[in-house]
């Protein structure tokens, strides 16, 4: 009786998808039945927080396109954008040079510009902008500077009462561009890391005893909060969180040796160094950039896109919307950037970042 | 004769499983070969896992394609698998042995019916709402109130002193993998003590045991099978578990626990971490060697199980006797 039922069950709902298929068939041509573009953006989590301020803009007037996001990390973003699972691979770092040569379809888009900062959660000292630089950061990462009241850590702060604790490291577990801009910042500024360590979306971190991973910049924020003493690298769309949290923001010591707080003027100090060196490909790190007033942890936030889609309707949608993302009327207006303290892409950038969007077909 | 078909049907439904476990390590070996022959011994005894420069050429090493300065160690995980098996199953243990034997022995017939539901109802969580609770509860119960307890108590063990760090690590992993087993162990033990033959406790009993002896000196040996069955299978979780450590863990890399309190990461659960880092490697050396992570796994899993079997020795399951 019971299988009866089952089975006619069965019947009518293959029935029912089938006669689906063919009306859904017959007016797929129809433009009044203009199908919903789906596109896919997954990847890096300090885009994610842009991403979910542009997509219901971008939507509300563009009903066709359904754009669904994910902070998953860089490294996904990377991956699932060359393997095609997502369309929109969001990334804080640029494809590497063999990865490029294996993958000649892909581009990096830069979108925008970010910062990042480092932040610390020593008691009582939170409201202080300790100074700290590339080396004091490269010897807290690989266990030569263990306490907070280290000489190296007070020459830079005179007069500051640093506790004598442990401190505790924080780093990414997930494949991050934050690492990446984090792990240049210390192997542009200091010799040593960067003959032992290097930099990568993934580093193989120095054995520091009590040192913790932690997944994406929310983990990050968490970490921090949940663990006095610690030290962690954060994107700077993230700020909220961190002032919510009480974490302390250190000043960064850059090229010229000024101790910096990234500000929207520090940042396009820093993004106009490299300005004219950004080339065709815009495949380049703008950290550690010369220049008195260059905050030292900017990078061009990423879209990395498959040039050939697969199919024209969504290649028109997604060129149409990233057009929209460069665009200083559309989303790198300032109401969209400066929730996320992102700075705007400068106009022969934002021109480069065109020319590579016209590219997807 | 006429349940031929029918034997012939069972024998193939069987052997998909043994098969499937085969196909298994033939693909794991197959995939991770290259990684095998970069890798060599130093795999199981290097503590360090680096990707190597990502960002530069790649060039052949022993005879394979990697990236310059790729070296993969995977000593550390290892032994972060093992200790939070083992102090998971320590704490588990004697936890599910206690709810089997009350679920069994201790309760009338209602109460043991809705409890038993329960305890049924635990294994069947999914793993990663205990990782989620360990992640938003455990952690900070483990540095505020658990660590400062145990190294109170039990600092005079070096294993038990120092730094209690920010909760995250061993003890966090191993509570939470113990949870996750508890449920598991206790209602398989406490199915097969239920199995226990009245003439078996009814002999006890006319020996003059008490309620106690009975449940000590005739139950438990009866069962010592399943108990042992029953921990294997618990095993196999921890060993195995991948969301709910990584939440908890601390995602230590290249140093192994100095104490309880610290941070750690097992094979699965790094696995799951590194793989999109890993698919950066355009050599793909990275995938392989961990391809290769959970060829070992499979191998320690089995070892562990070899080793279980061995240690039951004659003494057989309920179901069997």
């Amino acid at each position: 009786m019971s299988e009866k039922k089952t089975a006619h069950s069965v019947r009518t709902a293959v029935a029912a998808s089938l006669l689906t298929l063919a009306v859904a068939g017959s007016f797929g041509a129809a433009p009044a039945f203009a199908r919903t573009v789906n596109i896919m953006e997954t990847g890096s989590t300090l885009l994610y927080p842009l991403f979910n301020l542009w997509v219901p803009a971008y939507t509300h007037s563009h009903p066709e396109v359904r754009i669904n996001t994910q902070g998953t990390g860089s490294g996904t973003g990377i991956s699932e954008a060359i393997s095609g699972v997502a369309q929109i691979g969001a990334s804080d770092a640029y494809m590497s040079d063999p990865q490029m040569k294996q993958n000649p379809n892909i581009l990096n888009i830069p979108l925008a510009i970010s910062a990042q900062t480092v932040n610390y959660n020593i008691p009582g000292l939170n409201n202080t902008h300790l100074k700290l630089n590339g080396p004091v950061l490269a010897g807290i990462y690989d266990n030569h500077i263990r306490y907070w009241n280290a000489p190296a850590i007070q020459r830079l702060n005179p007069g500051v009462r640093l506790p004598h604790h442990r401190i505790t490291p924080i780093h990414r577990t997930d494949g991050s561009g934050d690492t990446f801009i984090f792990s240049q910042y210390l192997s542009f500024s200091t010799p040593y890391w960067n003959s032992h360590v290097a930099y990568g979306t993934t580093i193989s971190w120095p054995a520091v005893p009590g040192g913790l991973g932690a997944l994406g910049n929310p983990g990050m924020v968490q970490s921090a909060a949940q663990t006095p003493y610690s030290i962690a690298y954060i994107g700077v769309s993230f700020a909220n969180e961190v002032r919510r949290a009480h974490l302390g923001t250190a000043l960064l010591e850059n090229r010229a040796g000024h101790f910096l707080l990234p500000t929207k003027t520090t940042v396009e100090a820093a993004a106009g160094q490299l300005i004219n060196k950004t080339p065709k490909d815009e495949r380049i790190s703008l950290v550690f950039a010369p220049g008195a007033h260059s905050y030292p942890i900017i990078n061009y936030e990423y879209a990395i896109v498959n040039d050939h889609q697969k199919n024209t309707e969504t290649a028109n949608a997604m060129r149409q919307f990233l057009m929209w993302t460069v665009n200083p009327r559309g989303g790198n207006a300032r109401s969209f950037l400066r929730q996320v303290r992102f700075i705007a892409l400068p106009a022969r950038i934002s021109a480069l970042s065109r020319k590579q969007i016209a590219k997807i077909r | 004769m006429k349940l031929r078909p029918f034997r012939i049907a069972l024998v193939l439904i069987t052997s998909l499983i043994p098969l499937a476990l085969l196909a298994v390590l033939v693909f794991l070996g197959r995939y991770s070969w290259p990684a095998i022959t970069f890798n060599g011994w130093h795999f199981l005894f290097g503590h360090t896992w680096n990707l190597g420069n990502l960002y530069a050429d790649p060039v052949m090493q022993r005879g394979q394609l990697a990236p310059i300065g790729a070296n993969y160690g995977i000593l550390v995980f290892i032994v972060g698998t093992l200790l939070t098996s083992a102090i998971a199953l320590l704490i588990a243990i004697p936890i599910s042995l206690g709810v089997a034997i009350f679920l069994a022995e201790g309760l009338g017939s209602n109460l043991k019916m809705i409890l038993s539901f329960v305890v049924e109802l635990l294994a069947a969580v999914p793993s990663v709402v205990y990782g989620l609770w360990g992640y938003a509860v455990l952690t900070p119960l483990v540095a505020r109130v658990i660590g400062p307890a145990l190294r109170s108590t039990l600092g005079f063990l070096p294993f038990f002193s120092g730094s209690i760090g920010s909760g995250y690590g061993l003890l966090a992993a191993s509570i939470v993998l113990a949870l996750m087993v508890v449920p598991i162990i206790a209602a398989t033990v406490r199915d097969a003590l239920s199995q226990v033959p009245s003439e078996t406790k009814e002999a006890a009993y006319a020996l003059g045991a008490t309620h106690f002896e009975v449940i000590r000196r005739a139950m438990l040996p009866t069962v010592r099978g399943n108990i042992i069955g029953a921990c294997i299978l618990g095993l196999g979780r921890a060993l195995g578990e991948t969301m709910a450590v990584l939440m908890v863990s601390g995602g230590a890399l290249n140093y192994f626990p100095g104490n309880i309190y610290s941070p750690i990461t097992t094979m699965a659960s790094f696995i799951v971490s590194q793989l999109d880092s890993a698919m950066q490697d355009p050599t793909g050396m990275a995938v392989r060697s961990l391809a290769e992570i959970a060829l070992i796994l499979f191998v320690i899993s089995v070892i562990t199980n070899i080793i279980a079997r061995l240690l039951t020795g004659t003494s057989r399951n309920v179901s069997s006797v």
